[in-house]
């Protein structure tokens, strides 16, 4: 049983995280059509700033809202000044500048701040745990949770209340039908971007929250676990990104908890193996259209 | 009827070396329902995607007097134009009503439009919370009639109203624009089921290989049998 919370806890607290990183790239698949790569940097960039709110005295909660809004603004200038000029060029290109842009923020991390990792100083209280029957669950886990859910509850509010969330899912669907509704494509866009930012910044205080530091190459892994996300849940589908982000964290965390130790090498292996036989029943996700024509 | 609302002049569409439209001239007063035929590939779709800028073009696009050439398509919208396109190409996860809402300018007042709508298209009531993509075809359709109209046009493009549906159902679609013809709006509606639209326009242009072969009123090309010879080939 304490066994059985303890997987739960963890499924849920990173599942939710996979799926916002996850719901960021999906927006903004759903209106340019591109896998944007240099969403994990979003990230570190979130916590380098948290970091730099931290340790110019801001109390814990500001920090964390000044580092998730200079994220979600970072998204947006990065689309006016990487993705805007190739807008309508080839998805291989649009793929390409997402790398350069990953790569130029990397670059820009390890000369300009550091190429080592620096310690995120959480404040103590999160640092301690509650008990659940014989179960120890850390707040910060508990924390992760609580602004995972709160976060997919008010994305569904915009999603299905909003004219904006509207728009987003509607431009899923058919991106081209959206502008025969009046509705400006680029400010759609830069309206996602944003989306996307906000999510990749309350994303990213939870991921450098939990691991406790932040790095230049920080991003890598998430994103990467995020683009697996999105493909199991189809991509461009927004309800198949958060279901995709618990299927991969249950997997996970699956293999994690109950691997024995000689095979644990292979976790990884194994998750993607999991992965593609999944994918081998559903070939455009689990909530993909059949037929997927963008890059 | 005498006041022209919509003039394109040597309107080419081109997609590479293929050339889709080459050089059509189509005019639209106030009010009138113009039909758009041709066999498939005569670039009747591509001439109604350039006027709403879907597409790029060559030549000019005039609308109520204003040059729309080159415009983008939500000021063109903004401008008065709306547009059923091919396969209704509703959004199907998203509710009927959502839809409808998303057809009108953000800020607009359009409750009482969403009512009169209502009034017109009774069975919309009844599926407002449903998702679109689940309707019936010719439910679809009417949705897809209903959204464009949520702006509030001067001209309506409609591509292929009958596309795909039972007779009985497009008999029911031609109903809905006969009355939405008696509110003055202007429509161009591009159809393969060519006697009926003759039946229903007051003017025609027909296109082969991008041109236009054929113009003329309704009413005389249905008595001619030179509509017939654009169809095979012969004009």
């Amino acid at each position: 049983m304490d066994a059985l919370i303890s997987y739960l806890v963890n499924v849920i607290s990173l599942g939710g995280t996979y799926a916002l990183l996850a719901l960021g790239l999906a927006v903004v698949f759903s209106v340019l059509g591109l896998i944007n790569f240099a969403h994990g940097e979003l990230m570190t960039l979130t916590g380098y700033v948290l970091l730099a709110g931290i340790l110019t005295g801001q109390p814990f909660w500001l920090a964390v809202l000044i580092a998730v809004l200079a994220c979600g603004m970072a998204a947006v200038l990065m689309e006016f000044a990487a993705f805007r000029p190739v807008r309508n060029a080839s998805g291989a290109t649009l793929l390409m500048t997402s790398f350069a842009v990953s790569m130029l923020l990397q670059v820009l991390f390890q000369n300009g701040i550091s190429a080592r990792g620096q310690a995120i100083p959480v404040p103590p209280w999160l640092t301690t745990s509650i008990s659940i029957g014989n179960s120890q669950i850390s707040k910060v886990q508990v924390m992760s949770i609580t602004i995972g859910i709160l976060a997919l509850i008010a994305l569904k509010i915009f999603f299905d209340r909003s004219y904006w969330g509207w728009a987003i899912r509607a431009a899923a669907d058919d991106f081209e039908v959206v502008g025969l509704m009046g509705i400006k494509a680029s400010r759609l866009i830069s309206f996602a971007f944003l989306l996307s930012g906000l999510l990749a910044g309350i994303a990213g205080v939870l991921w450098v929250v939990q691991r406790g530091s932040v790095d230049p190459l920080m991003g890598f892994k998430p994103v990467l676990a995020a683009f697996i996300v999105a493909v199991i849940g189809g991509l461009g589908s927004l309800t198949g990104a958060v279901a995709g982000g618990f299927i991969l964290s249950a997997i996970e965390i699956a293999l994690q908890t109950w691997l024995p130790a000689g095979v644990m090498p292979y976790r990884d292996a194994i998750t993607y193996t999991v992965v593609v036989i999944i994918l081998s029943f559903f070939p455009n996700g689990i909530f993909g259209k059949r037929d997927q024509e963008k890059v | 009827m005498s006041d022209t609302l919509l003039t394109t002049t040597g309107l080419a569409v081109s997609y590479g070396a293929v050339k889709a439209v080459r050089g059509s001239d189509l005019e639209v007063k106030e009010g009138e329902v113009v039909a758009l035929l041709g066999p498939n590939g005569a670039g009747k779709s591509s001439t109604l995607r350039a006027i709403v800028g879907l597409i790029k073009y060559q030549g000019s696009v005039t609308f109520a007097g204003e040059d729309l050439t080159g415009a983008p398509t939500e000021r063109i919208v903004s401008m008065g134009i709306s547009m059923v396109p091919e396969g209704r190409r509703l959004f199907p996860q998203l509710t009927v009503r959502e839809n409808l809402l998303l057809g009108a300018p953000r800020k607009a007042k359009i409750d009482a439009l969403f009512d009169e709508l209502l009034e017109k298209l009774p069975i919309l009531r009844e599926r407002l919370n449903q998702q679109a993509g689940t309707l019936s075809g010719g439910e679809q359709q009417q949705v897809a009639l209903a959204r464009a109209l949520m702006s509030k046009p001067r001209l309506l493009l409609i591509d292929e109203p009958s596309l795909g549906l039972a007779p009985t159902i497009v008999d029911a679609v031609y109903q809905i624009l006969a009355d939405l013809r008696k509110t003055g709006l202007a429509m161009v509606i591009v159809e393969q089921e060519v006697m009926r639209v003759l039946k229903f326009a007051d003017r025609a242009y027909a296109m082969t290989t991008g041109e236009i072969a054929l113009q003329g009123r309704a009413e005389d090309l249905l008595a001619s049998n030179e509509i017939k010879k654009v169809y095979l080939g012969g004009a």
